[in-house]
């Protein structure tokens, strides 16, 4: 019954996945926010360890707004993060949109728009992994099944992983 | 009055300050399962073992962080693996993900996150924690 639910939930949660900022996905711990704060690398910002340009999509972002440093784990597009939706904003101050996930373990935050001065226009969602990968391997429904990397990682050993198990069974 | 001053003036610069001056973490050890934390951390599926492996690749790939989730439940973002210079879509947590991990590093925490810096990967166990028997393969069942 549990693997059922599952299979219809899960799902269905995934591919509404909002086209436009703002949008809840009725996780636990989410809250919607919306603030302004600045792109940050993140390894610079706790180290001191800063390359150009915040490392030229190397390295993960977040942002910093009133002195708390925020994670930006995901974007708008399924299976992605905003790393490429930030860089354009690394050391600017921006204002975001989005979900954030105050899981007691690890806050962390989905960005879903951002637009460049506070208030002012409309928030451009965070689809920028998308349109680079399209732009480099072509028009595909699903990027996570087409993509190259992904493909010949889970080649080696199957989708659980491991040689020695099969799925289906 | 005066404290007060001393106080906000101390917090206007202490950001600034921190966010360029090079800094060290506290040395640690840490053992648990490489996850993504999209997944893992809002618990939107099951984001743990063989039923979420393919899930956890390209999510990995995706460029979302990876993190260690170790036996408490803890998290800790992983920031640098080893030698490789790329946090986002790093092909060597593309090769382990999902792997049962014991690592050594430098552990940074800030506003709730534990970031870790890892240095070796001292213990590789494989994919050990088996759960496609009761999950499935999440999402999408195949």
């Amino acid at each position: 019954m549990r693997r059922l639910l599952l299979s219809l939930a899960i799902p269905a949660a995934l591919l509404s996945a909002p086209a436009f900022a703002a949008e809840a996905w009725g996780l636990k711990d989410e809250k919607l926010v919306s603030f302004s704060g600045q792109v940050v690398d993140i390894l610079c910002t706790l180290k001191g360890d800063c390359p150009a340009a915040c490392g030229g999509g190397k390295r993960q972002l977040g942002l910093v707004s009133e002195g708390r440093l925020y994670t930006a784990a995901k974007s708008n597009t399924l299976f992605a993060g905003a790393t490429k939706d930030l860089l354009p904003w690394c050391g600017r101050t921006i204002e975001i949109d989005g979900l954030l996930v105050e899981n007691p373990a690890m806050p962390i935050l989905m960005v879903q728009g951002i637009r460049e001065k506070a208030g002012v226009g409309d928030f451009a969602p965070t689809d920028q992994f998308e349109k680079d990968w399209t732009a480099a391997n072509g028009k595909a429904d699903e990027w996570w099944r087409a993509d190259p990397t992904a493909k010949a990682a889970l080649a080696d050993n199957g989708i659980l992983g491991r040689k020695d198990l099969k799925w289906p069974k | 009055m005066k404290r007060t001053l001393i106080a906000a003036a101390l917090l206007a610069f202490a950001w600034p300050a921190a966010a360029q001056t090079p800094a060290a973490g506290k040395r640690v050890q840490v053992s648990g399962e490489i996850v993504d934390t999209w997944c893992a951390v809002t618990g939107i599926m099951f984001g743990l073992g063989t039923a979420h492996h393919q899930c956890a690749v390209w999510c990995a790939v995706g460029g979302i962080p990876v993190a260690i989730r170790d036996k408490d439940g803890q998290f800790y973002m992983v920031l640098r693996i080893e030698n490789e210079d790329v946090s986002v879509a790093a092909p060597k947590i593309v090769k382990i993900q999902t792997h049962q991990v014991t690592v050594d590093g430098e552990l940074f925490e800030r506003d709730g996150v534990k970031y870790l810096l890892v240095d070796k990967v001292a213990d590789d166990k494989g994919i050990v924690n088996l759960t496609h028997d009761e999950h499935g393969v999440v999402p999408f069942g195949e």
